[in-house]
């Protein structure tokens, strides 16, 4: 089994409002996928479709080669998840909580939660309604990590750990990758996708804008070019795949580059005698605000480069 | 609490000086007052009216049922003859020469008391701790908010239903041609219970760990108070003004009422209230002045199923409801013996008459039966709605995020309430047995009394699958389980009363129960009932595994 999530045209609504509306992912086993979207994207409803507690009205969902919502039982023998808003019964302990999870889920391993409960600093003695929401999430996550499942849902698993946290937790990832399982992670934070996950799919309004590598995304997009040139680059502007071009009090230019007319424009560049050039390929934060934000730059917009040229030099 | 001021002497330069107050400790107290009021809305008026509605409908039965002197006087005798109907109902203030208001109050007083009280406590604490308990309150305090403006408000707001309920109450006792002067004294005495327990509430939810210790502490004081105040009713007088709520019936209306017994009240609620504004001072938001103790770090081998997290989550409650069952239905038995004094009274006799074809008091044991089921009804219905706010709380999400059946978990808590409404009714059987043999000495309905509990058992496991197919249809439309409480409350309590059409009866399952020991078994509605409870229970999970959860 190749594909351990497969989401296709998938609808799902609440009354008027269209949750889903024709989402599509896939997600390859043993790969960790991120999943974007701004709030009220249509995230945790996903996730929570994946889980078979909701029912989508149309499309299909294959879950490691079943139907979540009628094999939901079976199915959840092989995953481990981390809801988004962890919320515990206040007069057990977290000890106890992460326990009774385990014992659900069937397969307890003492050791590893003894260790995952270490390595997070996690005190299993308090009582749940004295966590903070980071130690509550502590708990979700030392919950779904000691486990054996073969894939792990997490819903934006690192709100509200602090930056020492989320590295124990980006190690662990890598270790649970490296035992061959697979990871679906929706996230906020776009450094933590992007240091973690293989491909990403970014969704909006339920349905999906982008989806692939982030060297795919890159190669759809642009790369913008600072260069400094010994003569004024006249007549670049009207080069194809050429964008938002300008100068800066310094004398250097800043254009977008269409990654399918680099080559070109390379060339075009050149003739202007390059006497420095600085070339960056967009941030996942800038693929992300594309989707979502008419007036960046990194797709379709005659817009001036960002405020902050010395940033690119 | 420091008390820092402008003339103080102490050195300027020590770390930062504690002032007692916050320049505006009320700031927007009317905005947070208006805001519960808004969160109420619903809830308010449905105490209200359902409170003044249940004594309307005591007052009513009473008045119907003891029109002339010689009803009276057979009734003063009773209450009186026995210690054990005084702690059940109170001293008997008025019954040396028994008018219809000394009556009433003797029926409903004690009831009304402890009734506000509950009410007081539970929106109190609603109000306050179990905010702070949500991080709702965090939102509220970092807005330009007093920090006294969340506790005074919920005081006031409280203080306000209690009002309304207190006023409902001496109109519903004046429209039943009842003096205007008793009236009063009725509703003054429920408001100054009130206020004292205002005031209980406002102290322990400063003090206990969490929302829930908060509720249970006040609830152990309010019945702490209630022993109290009938072991001094029973006989040794003095203790009955060491309890509130002994105090309030004090006040005597209708029966020369004593209006200086008031005073003491009003001045302890505010003592209370004072105490728990001054604690609020001392204390952290969401944190109470005893800390929460440490769990355990592994859970124990038996935590291992949805049941058994049910059973952890539900056992305190089921304690103390199986404390309450077992305390009343002792108390029953020891009286029982006496309901033949009752049947001097035609409309009692009457009354018993139509309900059983055996003795008089094997038909008031069968309508003691009846009383406990009605009484259980409420833990019935309460543990299964806790699939409600599990669900609501999100908590019911990663349970069902791993390999538990939707089944599985409907039965948790479905199956605390069952076997917890079988065991309640079970122990109320015995121990109202055992009451009537430590008076009488006859064991023989010590086993009737226990097969009579456990057939109404049945009529609880219906209501718990009625309640359980409500909540597989909609999680939050599942409140509404509550009404069917309400009904066979009415229809058990106030059929007569109200001339109810036999349709209407025929909804509550209690009703074709056999009424037994007055009746014999009767296999046939049992096993209907049975096929009942088993087809709604297959309803609700068919419902269940239909809808989204969470």
């Amino acid at each position: 089994m190749d594909t351990a999530i497969a989401i296709e045209n998938v609808v799902k609504t609440f009354g008027a409002t269209r949750a889903l509306d024709g989402l599509n992912v896939e997600v390859s086993t043993g790969e960790v996928h991120g999943y974007l979207g701004p709030n009220g994207a249509g995230k945790s409803v996903t996730i929570r479709t994946l889980l078979g507690l909701l029912r989508h009205d149309s499309g299909t969902v294959r879950l490691l080669g079943g139907d979540p919502w009628f094999d939901a039982v079976d199915l959840h023998h092989r995953i481990a998840y981390v809801p988004g808003d962890v919320s515990l019964w206040p007069n057990l302990s977290g000890g106890e909580i992460i326990d009774y999870f385990g014992r659900l889920r069937g397969d307890l391993d003492t050791a590893k939660r003894d260790d995952l409960i270490e390595r997070f600093e996690l005190d299993p003695t308090k009582k749940s309604s004295t966590y903070s929401k980071g130690n509550r999430q502590k708990v979700a996550l030392v919950t779904a990590l000691s486990s054996n499942a073969e894939l792990l849902l997490l819903d934006e698993p690192t709100a509200g750990l602090d930056p020492l946290m989320e590295t124990v937790f980006q190690s662990a990832i890598a270790e649970a990758v490296a035992e061959g399982r697979t990871v679906f992670l929706s996230s906020h934070i776009l450094a933590e996708v992007e240091k973690l996950c293989d491909r990403v799919t970014i969704i909006r309004n339920g349905r999906t804008v982008l989806s692939g590598t982030l060297d795919d995304l890159r190669t759809t997009t642009r790369t913008s070019i600072v260069a400094a040139t010994g003569r004024p680059p006249d007549g670049l502007a009207d080069e194809p795949g050429v964008h938002s071009v300008h100068t800066d009090e310094a004398g250097h230019v800043h254009v977008q580059v269409d990654n399918a007319q680099l080559a070109d424009v390379m060339r075009v560049l050149a003739s202007f005698e390059i006497i420095s050039l600085v070339s960056q390929p967009p941030t996942l934060e800038e693929l992300f605000l594309a989707e979502y934000d008419v007036s960046t730059p990194v797709r379709n917009a005659q817009m001036p480069a960002p405020a902050d040229p010395e940033a690119r030099l | 609490m420091s008390t820092l001021t402008a003339g103080d002497t102490t050195s300027p330069t020590q770390a930062a000086p504690r002032q007692a107050r916050q320049p505006e400790p009320l700031a927007r107290f009317w905005t947070q007052l208006r805001f519960m009021a808004r969160r109420d809305r619903v809830r308010g008026p449905v105490w209200v009216v359902s409170f003044v509605g249940l004594v309307a409908a005591s007052a009513a039965s009473v008045v119907g049922l003891y029109s002339t002197p010689e009803d009276l006087q057979s009734y003063a005798t009773v209450a009186q003859a026995n210690a054990a109907i005084k702690a059940l109902t109170g001293p008997g203030y008025g019954l040396d020469a028994p008018t219809q208001g000394a009556v009433v109050m003797n029926e409903v007083s004690l009831y009304t008391y402890v009734a506000i009280a509950l009410m007081c406590i539970f929106m109190l604490v609603r109000h306050t701790r179990a905010e702070e308990e949500t991080d709702r309150a965090e939102l509220v305090r970092a807005a330009p908010v007093g920090r006294y403006a969340t506790l005074a408000a919920a005081i006031t707001w409280v203080f306000l239903l209690s009002l309304a309920i207190s006023v409902g109450n001496s109109i519903v006792m004046v429209a039943f041609g009842l003096s205007a002067g008793g009236s009063l004294a009725y509703g003054a005495a429920t408001l100054a219970t009130a206020w004292v327990f205002i005031g209980v509430a406002a102290v322990t939810a400063q003090v206990a760990a969490s929302a829930r210790a908060s509720l249970s502490m006040a609830g152990s004081v309010l019945g702490f108070f209630f022993l109290v105040r009938a072991v001094g009713d029973m006989g040794n007088g003095w203790m009955t003004w060491l309890s509130p709520i002994g105090v309030a019936q004090a006040i005597r209306p209708f029966a020369d009422e004593r209006w200086w017994v008031l005073p003491p009240l009003v001045v302890l609620g505010t003592a209370l209230v004072v105490a728990g504004w001054m604690l609020m001072g001392r204390r952290d938001l969401g944190a109470g002045l005893m800390s929460q103790r440490p769990g355990p770090a592994e859970a124990s081998e038996s935590l291992d199923s949805p049941f058994a997290l049910a059973v952890r989550l539900q056992r305190a409650s089921a304690t103390g409801w199986l404390a309450g069952i077992t305390i009343i239905a002792f108390f029953m038995g020891l009286v029982a013996d006496q309901a033949d004094a009752f049947a001097d009274n035609e409309a009692i006799a009457e009354l018993f008459a139509q309900s059983g074809q055996g003795t008089i008091t094997e038909t008031f044991l069968a309508t003691v039966v009846l009383m406990l089921a009605l009484f259980a009804s409420g833990f019935t219905v309460a543990a299964v709605l806790r699939l409600r706010s599990e669900e609501i709380a999100v908590r019911a999400e990663p349970i069902l995020a791993t390999p538990v059946d939707r089944r599985s978990w409907l039965w948790s808590h479905l199956g605390v309430s069952v076997i917890g409404s079988i065991v309640l009714m079970l122990s109320g059987g015995l121990m109202t047995g055992l009451g009537y043999y430590a008076v009488t000495g006859d064991p023989d309905q010590l086993l009737a009394l226990t097969g009579a509990s456990a057939t109404m058992a049945v009529g609880l496991i219906v209501l718990a699958t009625f309640t359980a197919a409500l909540f597989g249809l909609s999680a939050r439309r599942s409140i509404f389980a509550w009404s069917s409480v309400a009904l066979v409350l009415v229809v058990g309590l106030l059929a007569e009363t109200l001339s109810l059409p036999q349709w209407v009866r025929n909804v509550s399952p209690f009703e074709h129960l056999p009424a037994m020991p007055a009746a014999s078994f009767d296999l046939v509605p049992v096993v209907i009932l049975l096929i009942v409870a088993v087809a709604l229970e297959a309803f609700a999970v068919f419902a269940l595994r239909r809808r989204d959860v969470g």
